[in-house]
């Protein structure tokens, strides 16, 4: 029996395809596998068909066209060394800037903790333990209530969200409670 | 006036002749060891010499670049374009260029690397300072040395971080005229190596299994890039076996100071070996002694002297007809060193005698290494299959073979999936 002839088919049907083919979205590996193995960039003049595009940059160039996309940055040579100074300037200053500002909050929290140390180890007439055996004072009860009493004062934690809903005092956490919402909470 | 409106001379345009701050301009090819081209003449005498000569640097009129051609025989250089903007701009300099904000910012990296600069100049004193005084209290001779190459270090980094902001230096790095004994070229060199091409090198060499195959492990840190003649060959590259006959030179950038002294060694781990049905090792080349630094580069391993480095002269590639693709490895190993001494040679007379060093079939870099110390720095890679040159190759070679071509043995099928006819013969 003879086998029909495909070329009717082959003609005018776009679903005969004799070669495999491959979606639209890989078609680029193909092109750019056609280059010889090598890393470095081909030369556009040497190249006398012209370089083989990528079809998916096609696309993607052509509709980010439009008139409310900014033009692309083009600097001549001077130009952007000139950009490119003041953009190295400015992230140096920015930089210093913050490191300055870390350092500041260290010596605030240094000098904090410093004068929290200083009262949790005076007493009430405002002496330390070495303080009164030089002045040959007699000594107070080292856990006593006298010793440190400004330090648990200054520890209380009253008054700290005055001024600020209390609903902001929730311990941030991953996850939500288990029970959502608790709905008997009246302020 | 114009100093009470900056803005307004910003903004100006400064290819305009108003501004005459030096007579010269750096503005094409900043401070370089050769000499600069003739220097286009500023504006006030340029119509005097166009009555005598014509600029080739400046002419930029069609009928200018014409007489040129026709009365000096000399044709204009560089781009229309370019010579136009020679002939039209002010000669001012890239860094007194009159913009505020380039100004501004310039003031505050000089500011910088002048705080950078007083840096070193402390930890110099510092360092000084620790080796003079004797131990503290506590510690170790050991600990001083760690304190005392910690601060050495801080010093490098201090010494990069000083000039990493100048748009001159960058510059000068991008048109590839940078001085390599400087610690800013060679740390920009270093960055721009790893951003792409060692990446390229690693895997090429790890897919294709050099790495376990030959030597347990590298970390590549000298840049190597192989050419054979004048072709250049990317790493990995198949190469025509006529081409890879004559044997190839290579640049061998390092990126840290100093000399050094390196063994290279080119291994093919694919040699057929038909009585072991499996494959042997073959070296093809190997050298010791050979100086590299970040200025000296080129090794061309033709020129190297027999005597003093040249262990296994060069012998070209070839595979024989039915093989698959063989790797052909270049290994750069260091020779041992101390830093405050130069680097001894090793003694090559020594390794001439021992016969599993000389031997071309069956080296094992991974003995040579060992016994030598050597450790691996760098490597490059290419492949070698069988092409029409082959068979000339291993003639001139005197290698015999080049006719034998290698095939599958023919596995047996197993009965039942016999064809009908063969099942109880």
């Amino acid at each position: 029996m003879q086998v029909p002839s495909t070329g009717l088919l082959r003609a005018f049907s776009p679903l005969y395809k004799t070669t495999p083919c491959l979606p639209w979205t890989a078609r680029g590996c193909v092109y750019q596998q056609r280059a010889s193995f090598s890393s470095t960039e081909q030369r556009q003049k040497r190249n006398k068909g012209g370089q083989k595009k990528d079809p998916r940059i096609t696309q993607i160039r052509y509709h980010l066209q439009h008139p409310l996309t900014p033009r692309p940055l083009r600097f001549s040579r001077t130009r952007y060394l000139r950009h490119w100074t003041i953009h190295r300037a400015w992230q140096l200053y920015q930089s210093k800037l913050r490191t300055q500002r870390e350092r500041d909050l260290e010596k605030q929290y240094n000098t904090m903790h410093a004068a929290c140390e200083a009262l949790r180890l005076i007493d009430n007439h405002g002496m330390t333990t070495q303080d009164r055996a030089r002045l040959g004072e007699p000594p107070q009860d080292e856990g006593g209530k006298e010793m440190g009493r400004l330090y648990r004062i200054a520890m209380l934690k009253h008054g700290v969200w005055d001024g600020v809903p209390i609903e902001y005092a929730r311990i941030q956490t991953d996850s939500p409670g288990r029970e959502g919402w608790n709905h008997a909470w009246t302020q | 006036m114009a100093s009470k409106r900056p803005i307004t001379q910003c903004l100006r345009c400064t290819r305009h002749d108003r501004i005459h701050i030096l007579p010269f301009r750096n503005l094409t090819t900043t401070t370089t060891s050769e000499p600069p081209p003739p220097p286009p003449p500023s504006s006030e005498d340029a119509p005097k010499q166009q009555s005598s000569t014509l600029n080739p640097f400046l002419v930029h009129t069609p009928r200018s670049e014409r007489k040129l051609l026709t009365t000096q025989s000399q044709y204009p250089i560089g781009s229309r374009r370019r010579r136009a903007a020679l002939a039209t701009s002010s000669n001012i300099p890239f860094t007194q260029l009159p913009y505020q904000c380039f100004q501004e910012a310039r003031k505050i990296l000089l500011e910088d690397r002048r705080e950078k600069i007083a840096e070193i100049e402390k930890m110099r004193d510092r360092i000084e300072k620790v080796q003079k005084e004797g131990l503290r209290k506590g510690e170790g001779e050991s600990e001083r040395e760690h304190r005392v190459r910690s601060m050495r270090g801080r010093i490098e980094d201090l010494k990069v971080l000083a000039d990493i902001n100048d748009p001159l230096v960058k510059k000068r790095f991008e048109d590839g005229l940078g001085d390599m004994n400087k610690p800013i070229y060679r740390s920009l060199a270093n960055q721009s190596w790893r951003n792409y091409k060692r990446k390229v090198l690693l895997q090429r060499i790890t897919q294709m299994n050099v790495i376990p195959d030959i030597l347990p492990f590298i970390g590549p840190t000298v840049s190597t890039s192989l050419s054979f003649g004048r072709k250049k060959v990317p790493h990995g590259e198949i190469v025509e076996s006529t081409l890879s006959e004559r044997a190839p030179s290579m640049e061998l950038q390092c990126f840290d100071k100093g000399e050094r002294l390196v063994t290279i060694a080119v291994v093919n781990p694919d040699v057929p070996d038909v009585e072991k049905d499996g494959f042997g090792y073959r070296c093809h080349f190997l050298a010791s002694n050979v100086r590299l630094s970040p200025t000296e580069t080129g090794v061309d391993f033709a020129s190297l002297h027999d005597e003093s480095q040249v262990i296994i002269p060069w012998m070209a590639p070839y595979v024989q007809k039915g093989l698959q693709y063989q790797r052909h490895a270049i290994f750069i190993l260091e020779q041992p060193s101390s830093p405050t001494e130069p680097p001894t040679p090793l003694d090559l007379t020594e390794i001439k005698k021992q016969a599993r060093y000389t031997n071309r079939d069956g080296f094992k870099l991974r003995s040579f290494a060992d016994r030598y110390r050597l450790r691996p720095v760098g490597v490059d890679l290419f492949r070698a299959v069988w092409d029409e040159g082959t068979a000339g190759v291993m003639e001139r070679l005197g290698v015999s073979g080049g006719d034998v071509e290698f095939k599958r043995k023919r596995v047996e099928p197993l009965p039942y999936k016999r064809l009908k006819g063969e099942r109880f013969t």
